[in-house]
């Protein structure tokens, strides 16, 4: 009974401590890491909708090549291409922002614990870790740079 | 103790091995892809979107198949992300279940579509 009750308070503190949508969005308190967060929430979405998107795509397949055709019309336009473009960045940051997200699931390049003395800088969040988050930004820009040149230069 | 015990033999998958899964998958599904993309470049790529070229890539049993592992591999991988996306927003047993239920309908229903396409088009007529 007792045990229950404190379950209870539990459960009400924690209902208090939802900060739901607003929390995900909140740019504070969390510095770089928080916008790899967000980028790698983001472009998960996205690439969702993108990957829902292509699988009902291809089905025109199936309808022959008229209907594949029209299909292609309808995205082989500049802004067609704008929107692979970003596809190609957003799964080039995903991909490599998620083998860092790896690494640091796995506790590799995270640091030693140590005591924690004044101004309480979290050794798991070193340059490092760091780097990788502006690898996978360099490295999207990269690709959707390659991106541009196959679509728009008509290789 | 013999509580928690009983309730962890309950669960089907534990979260941190659906969370392997995940990599996984994304590991896998980032070499497949490579592949999937690196098929378009090898020519022009307007040309490699032509409809005869397409259907020949299907009718390729071999990249049939890579076709299917990456539905089945970016399906899980994504609707699981979407699932974490969710439960970080909100919690609770009815929320979690619901939203634990419609990502799993959502992946049948999406590699279900996308096996149809790869079938018919693979010439097979199941």
């Amino acid at each position: 009974m007792v045990r229950e009750k404190a379950f209870s308070a539990q459960n009400s503190q924690n209902r208090a401590n939802r900060e739901g949508l607003k929390g995900w969005l909140n740019p504070t308190r969390y510095g770089w890491e928080r916008l790899s967060y967000w980028l790698m929430r983001l472009t998960g979405l996205f690439l969702l909708v993108y990957f829902v998107g292509h699988v009902y795509e291809t089905s025109n397949l199936v309808g022959g090549v008229n209907a594949w055709n029209s299909m292609l019309e309808l995205t082989q336009t500049t802004w067609g291409h704008i929107f692979l473009i970003l596809v190609i960045g957003t799964s080039t940051f995903h991909s490599i922002n998620g083998i860092r997200l790896i690494f640091a699931e796995t506790a590799r390049g995270l640091g030693k614990p140590g005591r924690p003395d004044y101004p309480y800088e979290a050794v798991s969040l070193n340059n490092i870790q760091r780097s990788g988050i502006w690898v996978a930004l360099i490295l999207a820009a990269a690709a959707m740079l390659y991106g541009s040149s196959v679509l728009f230069g008509g290789e | 103790m013999t509580r928690n015990t009983q309730n962890a033999k309950r669960e089907f998958l534990r979260e941190s091995t659906v969370m392997k899964i995940h990599y996984v998958t994304g590991l896998a599904a980032l070499f497949t892809v490579a592949v999937h993309v690196m098929m378009r470049l090898i020519m022009p790529f307007s040309m490699s979107l032509e409809y005869e070229n397409v259907v020949a890539n299907y009718q390729n049993i071999l990249y049939a198949l890579l076709l299917e592992s990456i539905l089945v591999l970016i399906s899980i991988h994504g609707f699981n992300g979407l699932r974490v996306m969710l439960l970080e927003l909100r919690q609770g047993k009815i929320w979690e279940k619901f939203v634990i239920l419609s990502t799993l309908a959502a992946m049948l229903v999406v590699i279900g579509y996308g096996t149809r396409t790869i079938i018919i088009v693979n010439g097979l007529n199941l």
